[in-house]
């Protein structure tokens, strides 16, 4: 994309009003979030520069780090390729692809609701489900899977909603950020049949009911993947609707497309990470959905695809400091330029601060040009988790330290006009003769094109002169007046007094409240999150009022939770099989964390994922003494279990306008019944 | 008597030559003695910025060599300079083992104008006064670059008759960026049209800054839009008595 296209862009994303809005509503409510969320860890100063030690130690050593995952994911059971390019990584997905063993018997039999837009996926085309995933967009998969007649299928609601519209995402974390409610209500209305509506609740069920069937009639499920943990060959996934969780563990094949700089070292190191991940991107102090995938579960497969696709030229070059990134998108929330211009503009999968970094180093120097588009204000680098330094390295791809050529091109993106007239100024700037002599020039042709005033108006043409008027230069310039003026400074009264050096005492930021005993901390943190805490001593008989207050008979049972005779005695049976007709489900939880209200289920045999995942309601039962401080204290426990999950209050979506929306894939309602024992 | 350097910078030198002569008073009146090295041009910061290190190189490798001339810690009144010769210094010269220690001796000496007050000399009554209400706006490089923002705030707070009033999202850039802002004018625009309508917000007539460029683009904008506020460097509130 050269200087002029991209111009034109940023001129057409300036004059689309609907845009406007909505990324000044994104721009509020993101930065402040983030913020909010930050300061309820005392130490994340701290913890940001310990993420950028670990990031940075981490790309150093990132072959070796690569192996260890590699070898470890592959005791663990996954099948892992290697891929060095886009062409490469397609491939390998198709390969699988083509031999997977497909459901298209038990899609027919579901054809029960028709949506007009899924009603063509219901033939003999295999399906793929597939997950937000930012790499997947950059190798430009889905377009090379439909173009050998495979329907995929995007599953997160934002992305759902731009594959619709048959665009790209124009946010990292948010894709459908570019649209209000009411485009996504015509949107529905046009290609799924409903009625028009701007009920945000309204929309996001539809997506729900759409996406269900996906869900449990594809193929193969695709993700990407947010951590990679090399010593234990696992991967880490967050997200928020529930798709996730849907894609990595319904389908018979699940495949991860991994960039290579994904990975940590340790769970300890996936904890720190994911401190300072969700709070960045969302302003969540943990996603909904935080699940630690160590081994395929049964009667499924699981491939990792190590995507390289430039990240080792990047790597080699000056530009590596940005193979830090956790991709939280915080640098373009932050960013005044993205907030006027949104994703679509920079024309690059990655946009923003990062984007204008990593787009030139990975795809080449067309897109040298959108770093010029910065005035390196640093608002990104003060956003950024890992403290990654972007100002510098935008200034890096202006220098043309993005290319690996010997022979670099400074000033890319430059016009001709500001190439010229920065040459021309540092030929002067190098003898104080001539920079006296242009100074005394450029005062002269001042005074002649603005006799009058003190200002220039200049035209628009001349960039400056498109908002603002040019100062007349000083009659005489400082270093005229200070030879002049020296006498008479001198014979001035220096009074030497007056000096009472007040020292400001400055606020101290507030101590944080003392801490809460764990299970009231738990309880006000899973409340925070729309949960719901109910104190127990015999869960059996409280949930078998609360089923009963809902009028609710049948429920999915994780086996042995609860008291199967006490339940047959109020008349509610159970059911172990998937049922779409049941609406709650009630599972066992392995621990609580304390300081996000979080519960850890594990998915796979003996735990279905039917009591957690797919009706309305979610009941846990949870110990008392099974509640941790943090994280950090329990991220341990996902080594027992094949795939592991955190869950943090009920499914919740903000990709219509941001606005907070409960209940999409996974369950609307999650009640949490504690045991003190 | 301490002497201090001072490295005028271009803009200052050939827009607001009044803002030098207001830093020079200030410091001689705290007793400080003021040094002009008469062969200072730029610090290379426009080049630099803009990816033209070739062009940059010359140009701050004259700046070194006019320094090293002199002795004393070198005060600059703007946060961007200042940064540029501490930060950018040593990236231009990151693989030259003949230049990078000279770079770094010479941002050693540098101190922002008003970091040289409040954290050097530890003043932050100047015994200045003014009529009226102030708002400031703290500029990027100073800021984010230099984490220099409670300094301008202190002496601000001691300038006796002043009422400041915060500027809301203070801290967002003006759009200004060096050559960003003829580069991209239309992102520039719009950046400073919302510092504009902050500063109405805040209710102030005058909008204080520590950095010239800031201050050419904020009053560049008002006078285009034939707004009365003025927007004035914080060396020539310091120095009114």
């Amino acid at each position: 994309m050269n200087n002029t296209e991209f111009r034109s862009r940023i001129r057409k994303s300036l004059a689309n009003q609907h845009l406007q809005i909505a990324l000044d509503i994104n721009a509020e409510r993101r930065v402040t979030r983030r913020i909010n969320a930050l300061e309820t860890l005392p130490d994340w100063r701290e913890r940001r520069q310990r993420a950028h030690a670990v990031r940075a130690e981490m790309i150093e050593h990132l072959d070796g780090y690569l192996e260890q995952f590699a070898e470890k994911a592959k005791q663990n059971g996954v099948i892992v390729h290697r891929a060095k390019d886009a062409a490469e990584a397609v491939k390998i997905v198709l390969e699988i692809v083509k031999d997977s063993p497909q459901r298209r018997e038990s899609r027919k039999e579901n054809q029960k609701e028709s949506f007009a837009a899924l009603s063509t996926l219901r033939g003999e085309k295999v399906l793929i489900a597939k997950s937000k995933s930012m790499v997947t967009e950059e190798v430009n998969l889905n377009h090379a899977l439909e173009a050998e007649g495979i329907r995929v299928i995007e599953t997160d609601l934002g992305e759902f909603i731009v594959q619709l519209r048959g665009e790209k995402p124009s946010h990292i974390i948010t894709p459908a950020l570019h649209l209000r409610r009411q485009d996504v209500g015509e949107l529905f209305r046009d290609k799924l049949g409903i009625e028009y509506t701007e009920d945000i609740p309204t929309l996001t069920n539809t997506a729900r009911k759409v996406l269900r069937e996906v869900f449990l009639t594809a193929d193969v499920g695709i993700t990407g993947a947010n951590f990679a943990v090399a010593e234990e060959g696992a991967i880490c996934l967050v997200t928020n609707e529930g798709n996730g969780r849907m894609v990595t563990t319904i389908p018979p094949i699940h495949i991860a497309l991994i960039g290579i700089e994904r990975l940590v070292r340790n769970l300890d190191d996936l904890a720190l990470m994911l401190s300072l991940l969700p709070r960045s991107a969302t302003g969540q102090k943990l996603s909904v959905y935080t699940q630690i995938i160590h081994k395929p579960l049964a009667n499924q497969q699981r491939h990792f695809i190590l995507l390289d696709n430039g990240r080792s030229r990047l790597r080699n070059s000056p530009l590596k400091e940005s193979l830090l990134c956790i991709r939280c998108g915080a640098c373009m929330n932050a960013c005044p330029v993205f907030r006027e211009i949104g994703g679509h503009a920079y024309n690059s999968i990655y946009p923003g601060p990062i984007g204008s970094v990593i787009s030139a180093g990975l795809f080449g120097s067309e897109f040298v040009p959108l770093a010029q588009a910065s005035s390196l204000c640093g608002a990104c680098k003060d956003a950024c988790p890992v403290d990654i330094d972007l100002p510098k390295l935008l200034v890096r791809v202006r220098a043309g330290e993005a290319k690996e050529e010997k022979r670099k091109e400074e000033g890319g993106g430059l016009s001709l006009t500001s190439r010229f007239f920065l040459k021309m100024y540092s030929r002067f700037a190098l003898s104080p003769r001539l920079f006296t002599l242009s100074q005394k020039f450029a005062a002269l042709t001042s005074l002649i094109l603005s006799s009058f005033s003190r200002w220039i108006r200049l035209p628009a043409f001349t960039g400056w002169g498109y908002s603002k008027d040019f100062p007349r230069f000083a009659g005489k310039t400082f270093r005229e007046r200070f030879v002049e003026s020296d006498s008479l400074l001198s014979d001035r009264q220096r009074t030497e007094n007056n000096r009472a050096v007040r020292n400001m005492v400055y606020e101290n930021t507030q101590e944080q409240a003392l801490a809460l005993h764990k299970v009231e901390r738990f309880t006000k943190e899973l409340n925070a999150v729309h949960g719901h805490v109910h104190k127990t001593e015999k869960p059996s008989q409280s949930i078998v009022e609360f089923l009963q207050s809902r009028g609710i008979n049948r429920i999915h049972l994780e086996p042995g939770v609860l008291d199967e005779d006490a339940l047959a005695k109020a008349g509610i049976t159970v059911s172990y099989a998937p049922d779409p007709a049941i609406r709650v489900g009630v599972t066992q939880a392995i621990c609580g964390l304390a300081d996000t209200g979080s519960i850890l289920e594990a998915d796979g045999e003996g735990n279905p994922l039917h009591a957690s995942l797919l009706p309305e309601i979610h009941l846990a039962v949870l110990f008392t003494s099974r509640i941790y401080p943090s994280l950090e204290n329990a991220i341990h426990l996902a080594r027992d279990t094949k795939s592991a999950v955190f869950i943090t209050g009920p499914s919740a979506t903000g990709d219509i306008e941001s606005v907070h929306t409960i209940g999409v894939h996974g369950p609307g309602e999650v009640h949490v019944f504690l045991v003190d024992d | 008597m301490p002497h201090v350097q001072l490295f005028i910078t271009c803009l200052v030198d050939s827009f607001y030559p009044q803002t030098g002569e207001a830093i020079v008073e200030v410091l001689r009146r705290l007793g400080i003695d003021v040094d002009f090295a008469r062969d200072q041009t730029c610090c290379g910061q426009p080049p630099f910025n803009a990816g033209l290190r070739a062009e940059a190189r010359p140009i701050v490798e004259h700046a070194i060599k006019v320094f090293e001339k002199t002795t004393g810690d070198i005060v600059m009144p703007s946060g961007s300079c200042a940064h540029m010769i501490k930060h950018g210094y040593p990236e231009l010269f990151a693989d030259d083992p003949d230049w990078l220690p000279r770079a770094q001796a010479l941002g050693n000496r540098v101190y922002e104008f008003t970091e040289y007050l409040v954290d050097k000399l530890g003043v932050t009554d100047l015994g200045a006064q003014w009529d009226g209400t102030l708002t400031y706006h703290p500029s990027c490089h100073a800021l984010r670059g230099m984490k220099i923002d409670r300094q301008p705030r202190a002496l601000l707070a001691n300038v006796r008759g002043a009422q400041i009033v915060e500027l809301p999202n203070a801290e967002d850039c003006c759009g200004f960026g060096g050559i960003f802002s003829v580069e991209h004018p239309e992102l520039s625009a719009e950046e400073l049209k919302r510092k504009i309508d902050n500063l109405e917000k805040s209710k102030s007539p005058t909008l204080v800054v520590t950095e010239a460029g800031c201050l050419m683009h904020i009053a560049g904008g008002l006078h285009r839009q034939k707004k009365n506020q003025r927007v004035m460097h914080i060396a020539e509130i310091l120095n009114t008595q």
